[in-house]
């Protein structure tokens, strides 16, 4: 047990100082924090409730409104700040469920092989083919019901092909190798060559997977919820943007837009998933050092 | 073939496996239609048939180009969709078009510059512009090129109301509507594209047979255009394939935020006026032409390069 600790601390030690030398790596990092720190802290962070009236509608920016109004005179500040917290848990929920299926699809599909194998990947190449957001809308106009957990389900249901793909050519690639012949011939199971070898061995492939899904995750939701599909009860950036664009921000004041109730939401939803690329490919180089050269 | 099957028995698994019909989502709850009323609409539409009477009667239907009724228009969903397809097809196939070659061009050049400055900031700077959502940029360009410096039309594709004299009239006005719209979507698609073809490209600059040109004293632009660029443009193929299940995601965004009426923003009216029909149909009609067009990309690869089999 000790020495397993010890195994880990080094290996983990190892991975941050190759990390900290690439420095989009660490960008990308310190983003990211700063936002789940924002998520994390958002009720003592924010000045006012995001869904109460605090002034007259559509005011500028002042010192007293960082971002000024909306056009129910909500703080538009504040609202993006409990945004942060939707839009980066269902990015991360929804990544989390996409991983599973798609780690599961693969490595079933790759180990068992034959008829199993075709149709699964012949289906998993269908839904990676189909354009996800007519898919998305498709599925969640069927649920019937706008919720934040019908839209988790939604992006983890459509979004798990890529990670199928990958797991199954490294369990392809893995399965050959001669320590699992080896624990097969002194007669493993599969459950046991999957939990022992095949998932330790293509558990940090899975993790730079996992970053990029959670990138395409709130990518689709912001999607989503702009084209009106969100939880009215949990405000994401994607949705101030939806009520930005349906509920007259383009004429707020006299005919001109209100840029500070626009620009915002979509800054930190194109800053978030910057930084998750960033750490992704990071990660990538990591683990395939075959790409550091470059 | 095998494809058309599954998407076709996607779309009734999922439509069935909600479990409202819709006769009961629509009906059900007005007072003013009796029961048994229906009941024998439910039987005259086949909706009490067993399960797979019901599948093949919508696969049959699906083969004859029936794909419901809008309850909005009030006209057939293909007819509608039909309608609308032309705009999205002529922003997708200029972006398509024109984003290909430039990423191209781009892509090179980064990989040729790759590690100075220029390199650097163009790399990032297309991860940026990857990053944002296409409604976003389209509404920054609108804030921008229609608000503050209005210069292009605010939404729509062609002036309402207005007679076109002749085809250059009509062509001219139709331009002006939707070069947002193209900007957004080609941005986009290059912020995107870029970064594949420069990797493809720095890949190929590693073979052999460049270092071989370069011996020679093979001038720099024929080695970039006719040795790297050219072996680089085969994953690119590939990638363009994948990509228009993507465009299309894009399109549906741009297509709102510019309220210029095609297929994206159909669908954006269907959700708005719970037409559930048209919704279906249209993301049928949009699958069965992106696995076309994936079909065709396909074709094209294997011309390129022979060693893939179909």
């Amino acid at each position: 047990m000790r020495m397993r600790v010890n195994q880990l601390m080094g290996a983990a030690q190892s991975f941050a100082s190759v990390y900290k030398r690439n420095k989009s790596g660490l960008l990308g990092l310190v983003i990211l924090l700063f936002f789940i720190f924002t998520a994390i802290f958002a009720p003592f962070l924010s000045p006012y409730n995001p869904y109460k009236r605090v002034d007259r509608p559509l005011l500028r920016p002042s010192r007293e409104y960082l971002l000024g109004t909306n056009d129910i005179g909500q703080d538009i500040f504040s609202e993006l700040i409990y945004g942060t917290r939707v839009s980066l848990t269902i990015g991360f929920v929804a990544a989390l469920f996409t991983v599973i299926i798609g780690t599961l699809m693969g490595v079933v599909s790759g180990l068992i092989g034959g008829g199993v194998d075709e149709i699964l990947m012949r289906f998993t190449d269908v839904i990676m083919i189909l354009p996800s957001i007519p898919l998305l809308i498709l599925l969640m106009a069927l649920f019937g019901k706008q919720s934040f957990f019908i839209m988790i389900l939604a992006i983890s249901i459509t979004g798990w092909t890529g990670t199928a793909r990958l797991v199954r050519s490294s369990t392809l690639s893995i399965k050959e190798r001669t320590y699992v012949e080896a624990a097969k011939a002194v007669g493993a199971g599969d459950r046991h060559i999957i939990i022992k070898h095949i998932i330790p061995n293509v558990s940090p492939l899975i993790m730079a997977t996992m970053i990029y899904a959670v990138a395409s995750a709130m990518m689709a939701e912001a999607g989503l919820a702009f084209l009106g599909l969100g939880d009215p009860s949990h405000k994401s950036w994607g949705m101030i943007l939806h009520y930005a664009e349906t509920r007259g921000g383009w004429f707020a004041n006299m005919g001109n837009p209100a840029w500070w109730w626009i620009i915002p939401p979509g800054l930190c939803i194109a800053l978030t998933i910057a930084s998750l690329v960033l750490i992704g490919q990071t990660l990538e180089e990591i683990i395939n050092p075959r790409l550091r050269r470059r | 073939m095998i494809t058309f099957g599954i998407v076709i028995s996607l779309i009734f698994f999922l439509a069935r496996s909600a479990g409202t019909d819709p006769f009961e989502r629509y009906l059900s709850e007005d007072p003013r239609i009796p029961p048994d009323q229906i009941q024998r609409l439910r039987h005259r539409f086949g909706l009490d048939k067993p399960l797979w009477m019901q599948y093949l009667d919508f696969i049959r239907n699906t083969l004859r180009g029936e794909f419901g009724y809008s309850l909005y228009y009030h006209m057939p969903v293909f007819d509608k969709v039909m309608q609308v397809m032309p705009y999205t097809l002529f922003l997708l196939s200029i972006s398509i078009v024109l984003s290909t070659i430039v990423s191209f061009v781009l892509g090179v050049f980064f990989a040729w510059k790759r590690g100075t400055g220029v390199d650097i900031y163009g790399t990032n700077i297309c991860m940026f512009i990857r990053s944002t959502p296409h409604f976003w940029l389209g509404m920054i360009l609108l804030l921008v090129f229609a608000y503050y410096i209005p210069k292009f039309p605010l939404f729509g594709a062609l002036t309402p109301g207005l007679q076109h004299a002749n085809a250059f009239d009509f062509i001219r006005d139709l331009l002006w509507h939707s070069t947002l719209p193209l900007t957004t979507l080609l941005v986009r698609q290059i912020g995107m594209y870029v970064l594949y073809m420069r990797n493809a490209t720095v890949e190929v600059f590693g073979e052999d047979y460049m270092l071989t040109a370069k011996a020679k004293g093979v001038p720099v632009r024929s080695i970039m255009f006719k040795h790297a660029a050219r072996n680089a443009m085969l994953p690119m193929v590939t990638v363009t394939a994948l990509r228009f299940g993507f465009m299309v995601n894009g399109a549906i965004l741009t297509e709102t935020v510019f309220s210029f009426p095609g297929t994206g923003r159909l669908i954006y009216l269907a959700i708005m006026n719970d037409d559930f029909f048209l919704l279906q149909g249209a993301f049928f009609i949009i699958s069965i032409t992106v696995l076309l067009a994936n079909l065709v990309a396909d074709l094209i690869c294997g011309y390129l390069d022979p060693r893939i089999q179909l």
